[in-house]
């Protein structure tokens, strides 16, 4: 990620010259392939733009690892509403859900 | 010049160019028979030439109306065949675009890896899976404990070392259908990274098409702007009440709905009638002249 014009320029091009390490890319973020090719990109820009370059490893995300089976319930049933326009917070209360504070404060 | 128009509401039927309904009727289903959409009242019918793409936004024209002038310039300007220069790469995008979403192109949707509950199956499988082994982990450790401990009092060793080798095996097979299942999981993602590759080429085509629309519409509604500002001035009424005020300079954007909509429609080419129920002319005949299309008028609107 991106914190500057110049650092955001030097993504861009090298997300142009190396279209095989992309996997995707928006703006002023870009992700790179998991190969030492894609990590060797990110450090050049890191070496080049040093704070303005921000390089963070990204995982998979499994639901049924991360999180409690009320989390995936709760998000099921949230979306299967019929009344579009409640917020979790009074569509959970007093149901068997949990609550938005409980989630907030549990880490993953 | 458009053929005559034939209206019916009910048992009354006008025919010509300049029409006059007295029967109470919606402006609005006059309208959209006139557009041969469907229609809430069953005793209207129009038969009438196809209208052209402005006349869903000034085909009907009424006091309370209300207009989204930017977007029905834009639509007048096309109804002209006005053409601008984003008109080619615009019709180049939405035509890679459909074929994008022609499943015929490949003889498969690219997007289709299984599907998401499928993929989560393959998830919850190899969460669980590591959840057995690391169970499993445990109950070797605990045998494994077991077994020293047995040793250390002098005790006979052998059915922890069984116990402990029965845990083990049993460790053993949880580690390798764990690793199946994660090597499973990890097939699934990179073929659903095809499948994105495929959603953000199309999403990237939208936003082409959805931005070069903007450009085009911007184009058009410029190149009729100035016709339409001095359609704005004669429109009648408008004249009085400037010079009356004294006003001359009045902001276009903050006349009535139904000046602004009177002025588009008398630059836009409508084809079919203009639905009016406004007293802003002497005659129908006036009207159809200065709008230069076919009109009803309707004298009791509902």
């Amino acid at each position: 990620m991106a914190y500057s014009r110049h650092a955001r320029e030097s993504l861009r091009n090298v997300c142009r010259a190396h279209e095989g390490v992309v996997v995707r890319q928006s703006g002023r973020i870009a992700l790179l392939e998991e190969t030492e090719f894609g990590a060797f990109q990110a450090l050049r820009l890191r070496e080049k733009h040093g704070d303005d370059i921000q390089v963070e490893r990204t995982e998979p995300f499994n639901e049924f690892a991360a999180v409690r089976s009320a989390v995936r319930e709760a998000a099921r049933v949230y979306e299967d509403r019929d009344t579009p326009a409640v917020p979790y917070e009074r569509f959970a209360a007093g149901e068997e859900l949990p609550d938005p504070e409980s989630m907030r404060d549990a880490e993953l | 010049m458009s053929d005559p128009v034939r209206c019916r509401v009910g048992d009354t039927v006008r025919c010509g160019r300049a029409l006059v309904v007295s029967v109470p009727v919606d402006p609005a289903a006059l309208a959209r028979a006139v557009r041969g959409e469907r229609n809430s009242d069953a005793r209207v019918a129009v038969v009438a030439d196809e209208p052209g793409p402005a006349h869903e936004h000034v085909g009907c024209i009424r006091p309370a109306m209300g207009l989204r002038t930017q977007t029905a310039l834009a639509a007048a300007a096309r109804s002209r065949g006005i053409e601008t220069r984003h008109d080619a790469a615009l019709a180049g995008a939405r035509e890679k675009l459909a074929a994008l979403e022609s499943p015929n192109e490949t003889g498969t949707d690219p997007t289709d890896t299984g599907t998401a509950d499928e993929r989560a199956q393959y998830r919850e499988a190899a969460a669980a899976a590591a959840t057995e082994t690391e169970r499993l982990r445990e109950t070797v450790a605990a045998a494994r404990g077991r077994l020293q401990a047995r040793r250390e009092q002098g005790l006979d060793p052998t059915p922890a070392a069984e116990e402990l080798a029965a845990a083990v095996e049993r460790l053993s097979e949880a580690e390798t259908e764990a690793a199946a299942a994660r090597q499973r999981l990890d097939i699934v993602r990179e073929r659903t990274r095809e499948s994105r590759d495929a959603r953000e080429q199309r999403f990237r085509l939208e936003e082409r098409v959805a931005n070069l629309e903007r450009q085009a519409r911007a184009r058009r509604r410029e190149q009729v702007h100035e016709e339409y500002l001095a359609a704005l001035e004669v429109v009648p009424g408008v004249g009085d009440v400037a010079e009356s005020s004294g006003d001359n300079v009045t902001d276009s954007r903050e006349m009535e709905p139904v000046v602004q909509a009177l002025a588009v429609a008398r630059i836009a080419e409508l084809s079919a009638p203009v639905v009016l129920a406004c007293e802003r002319f002497e005659s129908v005949e006036t009207a159809a002249n200065w709008l230069d299309t076919a009109v009803i008028r309707l004298t009791s609107p509902l």
